[in-house]
């Protein structure tokens, strides 16, 4: 099955499409605010399948951050309903929050690499958290660090990785716990686009085995023809672009 | 998802060894003015829990020297013949557990004082004392010796030290408030110095706080891994603070021995086996402080700020 077939779902009219059973994640007029400011979200509704890949894009300041904030839990919409994996997100507790979390991974611009630990502990974080036995997870961490090309760094520190190599150590962390959504916040906004292509091949082979991918990028260069596109202009969803050729 | 296979992961393991890394930063040097802090707290903690032990002791064993025992004073030119006989009265009341007729240089060395290390003239005169110890809970009715003692022709002056026990119980019971409100506003100050040094410690780990959290660790993981660290460098600063309270109070108690245990009627520092306890005890309760401040404070962290 190719997964980039399986196309976002968006209602320009504020309505999700119903009989979407396999979506794990759906927005239903959704709005966010901080405080008494204006709407930084403004009613938002779409549905993306399981095994999508979407690109969200749009102009710095758009929303792009807030919407993937929103659907990695670490905001609550100031209205509307966010369905996450069939669930209602206003309907869960905190406590049931870093289960949710663990079926995430997320891969931010300041990679949030912790410094005193080398690239193989942090790539093996999310496994160690989830209590398991280090005998059990050392073949799959040293195996994906070579498969995104770290093999040879997995004693280095991140203050003595390149950019490009901090990206793809931080990505290998999102996935190693085979999470069923991998969410990146412009992963490749602080690497010169040859290397960005490269993680964006990188998320494509990742969506491929299964996971629901969403990329937030200013930078439409690196979207690759017929990707479906998810487009935001001042906190509106302003278009669903899929299988257009973006030179 | 399916992990994408390596090459050879066996292979790979057999060639790469990696040691384990704790979480949490071994940098000793960022945690250094946190750990400094609880060292003082604990040392002023332990000097004063010490020093409160001590007065303690003290006034007790001042008012149980008092207490019990009776002076009797023999006018000064009787003879000795009339301290056998007061002696001799005295042995006769039920309530008496001991008499000693005190030797003149007694009476001497308690003019000294005044009166210097210049020496006594031998016809200096001086009175006569007995010390009368009493049987336990006896008390002995003054005026009726006194009564007794001018029947057999016997001029003396008793003094059963009720005086002097009031004053004492009143100072002493001064001091014992005094210490104790010193010893309940330094514990205030080290346990809200604790809270603050605790939480200005966590801002440091903020970092590592919101990575966990962004990878499913649970707060309680977080709380866990964070607390048992910030308390056993409590721990470790409490025991270093506390020997050296110990160790100064020592040294104290040393001073005031070798300068004849004179320090100017406070109450010396006299150390007693008991107190190693109260020494054991402050770095216990300071890491208990710290476990529990900087548990609530990174959940509540994570509650407030990291979870929506």
């Amino acid at each position: 099955m190719n997964h980039q077939n399986a196309r976002p779902d968006i209602n320009n009219s504020h309505h999700i499409r119903s009989g979407n059973a396999t979506a794990n994640i759906q927005f239903d007029r959704v709005g966010f605010r901080y405080d008494r400011d204006g709407e930084i979200l403004s009613d938002v509704s779409f549905s993306l399948p399981q095994g999508s890949m979407t690109f969200v894009t749009g102009p710095s300041g758009a929303g792009k951050s807030t919407l993937l904030k929103l659907i990695y839990l670490h905001m609550r919409p100031s209205r509307g309903l966010i369905t996450l994996f069939g669930q209602d997100t206003s309907q869960i507790e905190r406590a049931s929050i870093p289960a949710l979390k663990r079926r995430m991974g997320i891969v931010l611009q300041d990679f949030r690499l912790i410094e005193h630990l080398n690239v193989f502990e942090n790539v093996a974080l999310p496994l160690r958290v989830a209590g398991q036995k280090r005998a059990n997870y050392q073949d799959d961490v040293l195996g994906l660090l070579k498969w995104v090309g770290l093999g040879a760094r997995a004693h280095a520190l991140p203050p003595t990785l390149s950019g490009g190599e901090k990206q793809r150590a931080a990505i290998a962390r999102a996935v190693i716990a085979k999470p069923e959504i991998l969410i990146a916040d412009e992963p490749t906004g602080n690497v010169d686009d040859d290397i960005g292509h490269r993680l964006i091949r990188l998320f494509a082979e990742l969506n491929r085995l299964g996971t629901t991918t969403i990329i937030a990028t200013h930078n439409i260069a690196l979207i690759p023809d017929g990707a479906n596109i998810l487009s935001i202009k001042n906190g509106h969803i302003s278009g669903h672009i899929s299988g257009v050729e973006i030179s | 998802m399916n992990t994408p296979p390596p090459n050879s992961p066996a292979q790979m393991n057999a060639q790469m060894t990696i040691t384990a890394q704790p979480l949490l930063s071994q940098n000793k040097k960022d945690a250094q003015p946190l750990f400094m802090v609880l060292v003082i707290l604990a040392f002023l903690a332990t000097l004063t829990l010490l020093a409160v032990a001590s007065g303690y002791r003290a006034a007790a064993g001042w008012h149980d020297n008092l207490d019990g025992t009776v002076t009797v004073q023999i006018k000064p030119g009787e003879n000795t013949k009339q301290a056998e006989q007061a002696k001799a009265i005295l042995s006769e009341l039920p309530s008496v557990a001991t008499i000693t007729i005190l030797p003149s240089e007694h009476s001497k060395k308690l003019l000294q004082p005044w009166l210097g290390d210049t020496p006594l003239p031998d016809d200096l005169p001086l009175p006569i004392l007995l010390d009368v110890k009493l049987k336990a809970k006896q008390e002995l009715n003054i005026k009726h010796v006194t009564s007794l003692l001018s029947a057999a022709g016997i001029r003396a002056d008793i003094d059963d030290h009720s005086q002097w026990d009031e004053e004492i119980k009143r100072t002493t019971g001064a001091a014992r408030v005094l210490s104790l409100l010193a010893l309940a506003l330094i514990t205030i100050a080290s346990v809200a110095a604790s809270i603050f040094a605790t939480r200005a410690g966590l801002t440091r780990q903020r970092r590592l706080m919101d990575v966990l959290h962004q990878v499913g660790a649970p707060p309680r993981y977080t709380a866990r891994l964070l607390s048992f660290r910030f308390a056993w460098s409590g721990f470790k600063a409490g025991a270093i603070g506390a020997l050296a309270a110990l160790l100064v109070s020592v040294l104290v108690g040393l001073l005031f021995s070798t300068s004849g245990g004179f320090s100017y009627f406070l109450p010396g520092l006299h150390l007693s086996l008991a107190d190693i306890y109260l020494v054991i005890a402050v770095p216990i309760i300071l890491a208990l402080i710290i476990a529990l401040t900087s548990w609530q404070t990174v959940v509540k962290t994570l509650f407030d700020e990291i979870y929506p």
